[in-house]
This record gives C-alpha cells, sequence and structure tokens, in this order.
C-alpha cells in the first residue's frame, strides 16, 4: 500500500551569509493513512522545515527546495502550481503552528478566521459558515463558543487560541494535518488538554497526523511510528514502541534518557553534551560525531546512511558494525 | 482624559495662543513695507498727506503696543479685524476661503494615501523587484522636488502639450449659471492638477511608509497561518496584512494632515486656487495685516488650542479605532511597530532623509511657523 503522504529524498537549502546551507538533506518519511508519525529533534534539526515544505510554505528567498519529491495522495506536490497548491492548503494537508499567540490575525475575530478557512475550500454562504465555525469551536472544547467566536485573538489565552487554530485547522477534515510542537508554548496542564484533543480530533475525522515535538512523553502517549531527526536528516525511524524500548542511535538514546520517570526521583536526568553544529559548519562526516561517546574514525570520514541493520533504519556507522 | 487634564489643556492653549499672536504680531511689523503705500499705491500714487490720512484711518499711526493692544482686545471678542485690501472683515474673508483649502487638502490627502498604500503594497511583496526599486526612486524623487517645481511641470505637460485639464482656479466663469452637477463636474476638473501636485508628496511618503509596514508584517506568523489557509495573494495582501499595517500609515496621516495645509500654500498659489493659502500669499504681498494675523489665528485654532497630542496619544487613539481587536496590543504592537518601519526606511539608502515625517518635535516646529 503507498502511504497517504510521502516524502522522499527532500533537500531544502537557505542562502544566508555563510553560503548556502543545507536545512534539510535527504529525508525520507511517510505518513499512513489514520496513522500519528512523530518527528522528534533538537532545536534546528529541521522539523519545522520539513513540514512547511509539505504545505509549500517555505520562506523563498531565502529557503529553497532543492530537490526529492512530496507525494500526497500520490499527487506530486513539488513543483504543482501556486493555484492547485492553494487548494490542497488548508483543505487537504493543514497545519498546526508552534506560535498559538502570534499565528492568529490580531484584527480579525477568531469566528470570522474559523469562517473564512471554511468559505475558502467549500461553496457555503458567510453565515453558514460562521455557524459552522462556532460549531468547531464548540468541538474543540471552548465554552460558550457563540459568545468566544466573536472575540478577537488577544482576548483569548495561549491554550484557547491553540485550540482555536487546531477548529481551524480540521475546519475542511484535512486528510493530513501537520501539529508542529503544538503545546510547547503552553503550560502543562493545557499541553495535556491539547494531546487529548488531538486523539479526540483524530478519531472523529479520522486525518493522519504529523506530531513533531521535543516532548518523547508525547510520543510514546501519541505516536504509532516516531522518526529522529538530526542536523537536517532522519537518523533513525520505527515504531514509537521500537524507538522507545530499542534506541540504536546515540542520539535517540540520548532523548530517550533524558524522559524523567515518575517514581524514580534519585535518579538522575540526564543530558547529551554539546549542542547541534550550526548548519554550515557540517562536515562530511556524521553530524553527531563531536557528542557521541562511540565515535571512531569512520565518523568524521562518511555520512551514515539511514539503512536497516537487523532492527529498524537508522542513520550510524557504530550501529552498522556493531559496536554500540 | 480627566476634567482637569483638559483644563490644563486649555490653559496651556490659551497662554501659547497669546504669546504667539504676540510673536506674529511684533515680527509683520518689523518686517520692512508700508501697508499704507501698497494701499496708496493700488488707489495710484500718493503724496505724503494721502500716506498720513491713511495710517490714521487704519489706526497704524498709533504706537505698536496700542495697535497690540487693541488687536489682542478684538480677538478676544471674536473680531480678527477688516482686511486693508480685499476691503471686507476678515472673518468672511477667512470664510470663503477655507472651503476651497478644505477641500483640495482633503483630495490630496486621499489620493496620496490611496495611491500611495497601494504602491507600498505592491512594493513590499517583492522587496528587490523593479517595482520596489521604482517606488524607493519614485518616493526620494517626489519627497525632494519642491511642489511648486511639480506644480509648474504639470501646468506644461497638461495645459500646452495635452490641454486637458484646466490650470486656473477653481471654477469657469462660463458655467457661472450652469446647473449644480455640471458646476461640481467642473471643481472637480479643476480640482485634478491642484490636487495630484500636492498628493505628489506625500504620495511618496506614503508609499515608503506602508512598504515598511507591510514588510514586517508580511514576515509575521499570521500571515503564514492565512497562506496555511490556502488564502490567495489579493487577499493575503489586503485583507490581511494591510489592516496590520495601517495603523502606522493612520497615525502618520493624522500627522501629515498639517503638513498638507502648508503644502497647500504653494499649490494653491501655483494653481490661482481661491483658498487659505492663496489668501496667506496674497495678503503678505500687500502687507494687509489683519488677514495674515487672521490666518494665523486660525492655524493655531487648527492645531488644537497650539497643542497636538502626544504621538503615542494620537496613534494608540487610531488603533482602536481601526480595530477593536487592536487594543489589547495597543501598549505594544502599532508602537514598535511603527519604530520598526522607521527603522527600516532608515537602513535604506534610497530612501529620503525623510525622518522628520516621524519625529513630532520636528513636524510641531514646522506646523506652528506655518
Ligand atoms: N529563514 C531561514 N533562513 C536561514 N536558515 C533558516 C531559515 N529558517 C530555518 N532555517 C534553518 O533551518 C534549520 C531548521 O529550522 P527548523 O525551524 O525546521 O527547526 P526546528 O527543528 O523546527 O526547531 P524548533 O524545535 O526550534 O522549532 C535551522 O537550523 C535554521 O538555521
Ligand atoms: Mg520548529
Amino acid at each position: 500500500m503507498s502511504a497517504l503522504l510521502e516524502i522522499e529524498d527532500l533537500r531544502v537549502t537557505f542562502r544566508t551569509r555563510y553560503g548556502e546551507v543545507t536545512a534539510l538533506d535527504s529525508v525520507s518519511l511517510q505518513v499512513n493513512a489514520g496513522e500519528t508519525l512523530g518527528i522528534v529533534g533538537e532545536s534546528g534539526c529541521g522539523k519545522s522545515i520539513t513540514a512547511l515544505s509539505v504545505m509549500g510554505l517555505i520562506p523563498s528567498p531565502p529557503g529553497k527546495i532543492a530537490g526529492g519529491s512530496i507525494r500526497l495522495n500520490g499527487e506530486e506536490l513539488i513543483g504543482v502550481s501556486p493555484a492547485r497548491m492553494r487548494a490542497l492548503r488548508g483543505s487537504d494537508v493543514a497545519m498546526i503552528f508552534q506560535e498559538p499567540m502570534t499565528s492568529l490575525n490580531p484584527v480579525f475575530t477568531v469566528g470570522d478566521q474559523i469562517a473564512e478557512a471554511i468559505m475558502l475550500h467549500q461553496k457555503v454562504s458567510p453565515d453558514q459558515a460562521f455557524r459552522d465555525a462556532v460549531a468547531l469551536l464548540d468541538r474543540v472544547g471552548i465554552p460558550s463558543p457563540d459568545r468566544r467566536a466573536r472575540d478577537y485573538p488577544h482576548q483569548l489565552s495561549g491554550g484557547m487560541r491553540q485550540r482555536v487554530m487546531i477548529a481551524m485547522a480540521v475546519s475542511c477534515r484535512p486528510k493530513v494535518l501537520i501539529a508542529d510542537e503544538p503545546t510547547t508554548a503552553l503550560d502543562v496542564t493545557v499541553q495535556a488538554q491539547i494531546f487529548d484533543l488531538l486523539n479526540e480530533i483524530q478519531r472523529d475525522f479520522g486525518a493522519a497526523i504529523m506530531l513533531i515535538t521535543h516532548d518523547m512523553g508525547a510520543i510514546s502517549e501519541m505516536a504509532d511510528r516516531v522518526a529522529v531527526m538530526y542536523a537536517g536528516r532522519v537518523i533513525e525511524t520505527a515504531t514509537a514502541d521500537d524507538v522507545l524500548d530499542l534506541p540504536q542511535h546515540p542520539y535517540a538514546r540520548g532523548l530517550i534518557d533524558c524522559i524523567p520517570t515518575l517514581g524514580r526521583a534519585d535518579h538522575a536526568l540526564k543530558e547529551i553534551p554539546g549542542v547541534v553544529p550550526p548548519l554550515h559548519l557540517l562536515g562530511k562526516g556524521c553530524a553527531f560525531a563531536d557528542r557521541c561517546a562511540y565515535k571512531f574514525d569512520r565518523c568524521d570520514a562518511e555520512k551514515p546512511l539511514l539503512t536497516d541493520h537487523g532492527r529498524h533504519p537508522v542513520a550510524c556507522h557504530g550501529a552498522e558494525e556493531g559496536r554500540i | 482624559m480627566s476634567f482637569s487634564f483638559l483644563i490644563r489643556r486649555l490653559a496651556y492653549g490659551l497662554v501659547l495662543m497669546l504669546g504667539v499672536v504676540v510673536l506674529n504680531f511684533l515680527l509683520i511689523r518689523l518686517a520692512p513695507g508700508d501697508p499704507a503705500v501698497v494701499i496708496a499705491g493700488e488707489m495710484g500714487g500718493a503724496t505724503e498727506e494721502m500716506l498720513q490720512s491713511i495710517r490714521a484711518e487704519y489706526g497704524l499711526d498709533q504706537p505698536v503696543l496700542t495697535q497690540l493692544w487693541i488687536y489682542i482686545s478684538n480677538v478676544a471678542q471674536g473680531d480678527l479685524g477688516q482686511s486693508y485690501f480685499f476691503n471686507q472683515p476678515v472673518a468672511s474673508l477667512i470664510g470663503q476661503r477655507l472651503g476651497p483649502t478644505i477641500l483640495l487638502v482633503l483630495v490630496a490627502q486621499l489620493l496620496s494615501i490611496l495611491l500611495g498604500v497601494f504602491l507600498g503594497v505592491i512594493a513590499a511583496r517583492k522587496p528587490n523587484g523593479p517595482l520596489s526599486a521604482f517606488v524607493s526612486v519614485f518616493s526620494t524623487l517626489g519627497y525632494a522636488v519642491p511642489v511648486f517645481w511639480t506644480g509648474i511641470m504639470l501646468i506644461i505637460l497638461f495645459a500646452s502639450t495635452f490641454p486637458i485639464f484646466p490650470v486656473e482656479g477653481m471654477a469657469s466663469v462660463r458655467l457661472r449659471d450652469a446647473a449644480w452637477y455640471v458646476r461640481g463636474l467642473d471643481v472637480i476638473h479643476h480640482l485634478v492638477l491642484p490636487a495630484f501636485t500636492l498628493a505628489i508628496i506625500y504620495l511618496a511618503q506614503y508609499a515608503r511608509l506602508s512598504r515598511a509596514s507591510m514588510m514586517e508584517v508580511l514576515g509575521s506568523d499570521y500571515i503564514r497561518t492565512a497562506r496555511a489557509k490556502g488564502a490567495g495573494e489579493r487577499s493575503v495582501l489586503f485583507r490581511h496584512a494591510l489592516r496590520n499595517a495601517a495603523l502606522p500609515i493612520l497615525t502618520v496621516a493624522g500627522l501629515q494632515f498639517g503638513n498638507l495645509i502648508s503644502g497647500s500654500l504653494l499649490v494653491e498659489t501655483v494653481y490661482n486656487w481661491p483658498g487659505m493659502g492663496r489668501l496667506a500669499f496674497d495678503s503678505i504681498l500687500r502687507r494687509d495685516y489683519p488677514t495674515i494675523m487672521g490666518g494665523a489665528v486660525l492655524c493655531l485654532c487648527h492645531g488644537g488650542g497650539g497643542q497636538y497630542p502626544h504621538r503615542s496619544e494620537l496613534s494608540a487613539g487610531r488603533s482602536a479605532a481601526a480595530g477593536p481587536g487592536m487594543s489589547g496590543i495597543r501598549t505594544t504592537g502599532p508602537r514598535r511597530r511603527g519604530a520598526a518601519a522607521a527603522g527600516q526606511e532608515g537602513a535604506n539608502p534610497l530612501c529620503a532623509p525623510g525622518g522628520g515625517a516621524f519625529t513630532p518635535g520636528i513636524f510641531q516646529a514646522r506646523k506652528r511657523a506655518g
């Protein structure tokens, strides 16, 4: 069966003052109908850029999709006409952004903003669209939705705004819903509610979700499969259980060791030493090599490719040679 | 605004007004030229005796301080005096001339905002594109070229090369008895060139300002959201972005209004438009003291008791008007954006040194002088 959303060898470059940098390099991902794919990785590893590539929203210039393919339902999205892309955006593939505080337009009521999304893709009257918007607000758990629909974004809390964003994103029942760190800007209790809501939405609307997060806890709750990204590449991909229980890549292990475990207060939290190298300083070797405890000669000499060495695909020379 | 605040501001305005009246009065007397000679000249040469009698008639033989006192007490009673030259009360003279000026200024303001913002928006779409460069160059030129030069060039173009617009006055004499709508169209016809001439300088400023403001807004998250919904480019630009970018534009539009009125002085002179500017020009040439003073007093009243509200008060009030949703973020939003817009302008080497438009101090000084 071919996947609903297939990303293959995607390469995205940015023109910067250090010259052209490669923000994404041969990224391949698949999202099947109805499943949740988790994408994890440190800040700056290219998660949002991956999502924006699917939406056709890479800021250009300076960004550019330099190669690869993105297929939605078998339809190639790279190089598609702007009109076609607009028709798909919001209706077949929708996105919830990382920044709920600034992602809503301050001069329109939230009801109008959701109604606009509906009217862009469905032939309904403005009144009907507004009523649908109120119903959606109700669906995402906003109290007294008909009053709230007439509110401006600044009158709502961050959690409320993110609910509005979710309502807007699912308003046209997209096949793929991209949630880019939907909870990073929110406090912990609200985070759990938003994840619950996403789960319900997925059940009701049958959308496939691409969930971007650095919260491994959320991954274990939500995701069916996981892709771990590092410095613009996918370095490990498998089912959520496999990655959580048997991570292969030292970086993935590090990430999982960072999860605090309830009831083990004595257990000191680990951290991964060092930081992600800036994109323009990436050498020809493995980008993680400088932070890796298992590093050997080959790691500096050639880039590991994502290959299956028995368990699941991982991009690590150490895992390939059984050193880890 | 509390009541005591209003009282304080009013009192301040009165004191300021008095000061400016006194200063203007003395300044005009200091300037060379004798109204009696001008008046006598109009009547066809004069002997010293005639001059004496004219001076006596107009009270010009009194000591300057006495004249000042009489003037102030008359103004306090609402009497602006009698024009030496036009031979009618200054107040009614101003009444006749105010309408045409307001018409000219309003139309010019509307033209410059509509065209300027449109150009700015289009330019902001592709900040490095040819249209953007054109807007920058055009803005610099529009801002730097003196308005009377533009006026004269347009007159040459549209009066001799392509004679399609009238270049003189506000209405055709031969249509005096025509139906009201014919006369209305005639006024509009006459208005085209003066309004456009006056609009050009300000148009350029609006284009620059809205370009900067739009560029800032177009980078914001909610614009990305609008695109993610599938909104078209036109809707993104004019619906989602422009409403937000309008705040600094509205602020400047309010401040610019006073500048437009002083600009209209030149335009009215070039096109012989029967407004306040033309009146001021004529009365200065003719040493028509009461009319000059009347104009100055009027300018003061326009200034809201001589003092403009502080720029931020203005922008806060206007942002509330632009959209109720703004009231919550107005403490940071519009001002920060305005500042950033100004900053971006400064960074653009192609832009005219027009920082003055953003500087209330300079603006007010200029306004009061005019
Ligand atoms: N406009 C841009 N110009 C230049 N480089 C960019 C631009 N946008 C993103 N990048 C680069 O692309 C890389 C990936 O950015 P991206 O936003 O996808 O990170 P992320 O994984 O979403 O991080 P976070 O968890 O902080 O959201 C970053 O290292 C960044 O340097
Ligand atoms: Mg991100």
